[in-house]
C-alpha cells in the first residue's frame, strides 16, 4: 500500500499533466468559432476597456493617413462624379436634337460653364469650341428653342456667345404672323426683357403677341422665338415703335445651348460680296 | 518558493505584453510571436514540478482567456512546463539545476542559456502553431511561423530576462 502510494507520488505530476493537457485539447476540440468568440467576447469585458484605449492612440496616430486617403478618395470620387455628370449632359445635350433632321441648319449642343447677367456686356462661355464643330457666329439657342446670342470666338474647346443681354448685341425680330420687322437690341437696364425698336407704325403690336427672329440677321434662323410683347409706345414722331419685350429664354438659368450653324451662310454672305453683285451696287 | 512578489509582476507584465503589444504586432502572418512564455522559462531551475505545472496551467489558461482561445495557450504551455526539468538537466546540466536558482545567461552562460530560452519556445510554438494549422497541408508555412515567431520570441525574451535578471545579485 505504501509503495503504491509512493509510486503514485513519483508519477503524480506526470498523472495531472496527462490529465490537464488531455482536458485542454480536448476542450480546444471540442470548441468552435463560437465559443471562442464567446470567450472573446467575455474577456473583452476586462481587456476591453484597455484595447479600446490603445485602439484609440492608434486611430489617433493614423488620423493624419486616414484624412490624406479620405482627400485623395474624394478626389477621385469627384473626379469620377464630373465623368459621370459630363456624359449625362452631353447625352441630355444630344437628345435634344433627335427631332431636328438635317437641313440648311447645322445644330450643336453645348453646356454653359460662364454666364454673366449683371454687365452691359453681358457674355457667355460654353464648353464645346473648334474640335466640336462650334464656329463664329454661330446661333445659341435656348433648350426650348428661344434666342439667346451668338459665338462671337472660339477655341478649341471652348467658345464665347455675346449673350442678347449685350449693348451691341443687334438682330431683326418682328411680329409673329405679320411682317413688319424691326431691331432687337438690349438697353442695358432689365436682364428679363429686351427692346424691339424701329418697328413699323402699322405693326400694332399688342402686349402677349410673340417676337421672333425675322431671318434677315446673318445669324438666327426666321422664326425663332425671341419672348412676348410686354407693352409698345410709339415714339415721338410717331413713325415706329419701341415695344418692350419679355425674353423667353431664361438668361439667369442657362445650362444648356443649342447652338446653330447656317450651313449656307459662308455662300451667301460670299454671293453679297462678290465682285458681280459689287459692281452692280457700284454701278447704281 | 522564494521571490514570489516578482514572479508575480513577471507573469503580470508577460500577459500584458503579449495581449496588448505582441498581439497587436500584425505585421506578418508569420510573425506571431508568444513571448508570454518567457515566464515559464524564468522560474527558479529547482522549481517543483507541480509548481511549474500549476504555473503553466495558470499562464495558459489566463492566456486563452485574454485572446480569446478555447485552450489552445494552455495545450501548448502545460508541455513546457512539464519538460522544463528534464530540458534544463538535459541543457544546463544537472549540477546547476540542483543549484537552483533562476536561470539567466549570467548563470547558465550565454550560449547555455540561449540554447535553453530556444529549446523552450520552439517547443511552445511548435505545439502552437501546429494546433492552430491543424492540418500538415500548409506544413512548410507553418514551420516557417514557428522558426520565425520563435526567433522574434526569443529575441524580446531575451530583452525580459535582462530586465528581470539585471539587478539580481548572480547568486541569491
Amino acid at each position: 500500500m505504501r509503495k503504491l502510494i509512493e509510486f503514485i507520488r513519483s508519477i503524480y505530476v506526470a498523472v495531472l499533466f496527462v490529465v490537464l493537457e488531455a482536458a485542454a485539447i480536448g476542450y480546444y476540440a471540442h470548441s468552435s468559432s463560437y465559443t471562442q468568440a464567446r470567450l472573446l467576447a467575455r474577456s473583452n469585458q476586462v481587456v476591453g476597456g484597455v484595447h479600446g484605449l490603445f485602439a484609440g492612440i492608434r486611430r489617433y496616430l493614423f488620423l493624419g493617413r486616414e484624412n490624406r486617403d479620405l482627400a485623395q478618395r474624394v478626389a477621385r470620387l469627384e473626379e469620377q462624379l464630373a465623368q459621370y455628370q459630363e456624359a449625362e449632359t452631353a447625352a441630355r445635350l444630344d437628345s435634344y436634337l433627335q427631332n431636328i433632321g438635317e437641313s440648311r441648319y447645322r445644330f450643336a449642343t453645348a453646356s454653359v460653364v460662364g454666364n454673366t447677367l449683371n454687365r452691359v456686356q453681358n457674355l457667355v462661355t460654353l464648353n464645346r469650341g473648334r474640335k466640336d464643330g462650334i464656329e463664329e457666329e454661330m446661333a445659341v439657342l435656348a433648350p426650348d428653342g428661344s434666342m439667346v446670342g451668338y459665338v462671337i470666338a472660339c477655341t478649341e474647346r471652348y467658345s464665347v456667345a455675346m449673350s442678347v443681354l449685350n449693348t451691341s448685341f443687334r438682330t431683326s425680330g418682328k411680329i409673329a404672323d405679320s411682317d413688319y420687322s424691326g431691331s432687337i437690341y438690349w438697353d442695358g437696364v432689365d436682364p428679363n426683357t429686351v427692346i424691339l425698336g424701329e418697328l413699323s407704325k402699322y405693326a400694332d403690336p399688342q402686349p402677349g403677341q410673340e417676337v421672333v427672329t425675322a431671318g434677315l440677321s446673318e445669324y438666327f434662323p426666321a422664326d425663332v422665338l425671341i419672348g412676348w410683347v410686354e407693352s409698345a409706345e410709339l415714339n415721338e414722331t410717331k413713325t415706329s415703335y419701341t415695344v418692350r419685350v419679355r425674353l423667353a429664354a431664361e438668361m439667369s438659368r442657362l445650362n444648356e445651348v443649342i447652338l446653330v450653324a447656317d450651313r449656307d451662310r459662308y455662300e451667301i454672305r460670299e454671293l453679297q460680296q462678290s465682285e458681280q453683285v459689287e459692281q452692280h451696287t457700284r454701278l447704281n | 518558493m522564494y521571490r514570489t512578489i516578482p514572479y508575480i509582476g513577471l507573469f503580470v507584465a508577460a500577459v500584458l505584453l503579449q495581449v496588448f503589444l505582441f498581439d497587436n504586432l500584425s505585421i506578418s502572418i508569420y510573425l506571431n510571436p508568444l513571448v508570454y512564455i518567457i515566464f515559464i522559462a524564468l522560474l527558479p531551475l529547482d522549481a517543483q514540478p507541480v509548481t511549474l505545472l500549476g504555473s503553466g496551467l495558470l499562464l495558459g489558461m489566463t492566456m486563452d482567456f485574454a485572446m480569446g482561445a478555447a485552450g489552445i495557450n494552455t495545450v501548448a504551455t502545460l508541455p513546457v512546463a512539464f519538460f522544463r526539468p528534464q530540458l534544463a538537466a538535459m541543457i544546463c546540466g544537472r549540477e546547476n539545476v540542483r543549484e537552483g536558482g533562476i536561470p539567466s545567461p549570467g548563470r547558465l552562460g550565454t550560449r547555455k542559456f540561449f540554447l535553453y530560452l530556444s529549446t523552450l519556445t520552439l517547443l511552445h510554438h511548435a505545439i502552437f502553431f501546429l494546433l492552430e494549422a491543424l492540418s500538415w497541408s500548409h506544413l512548410f508555412h507553418t514551420v516557417l511561423r514557428i522558426l520565425l515567431s520563435s526567433a522574434v520570441s526569443v529575441a524580446f525574451g531575451w530583452i525580459i530576462v535582462r530586465i528581470f535578471t539585471a539587478k539580481l545579485p548572480v547568486r541569491v
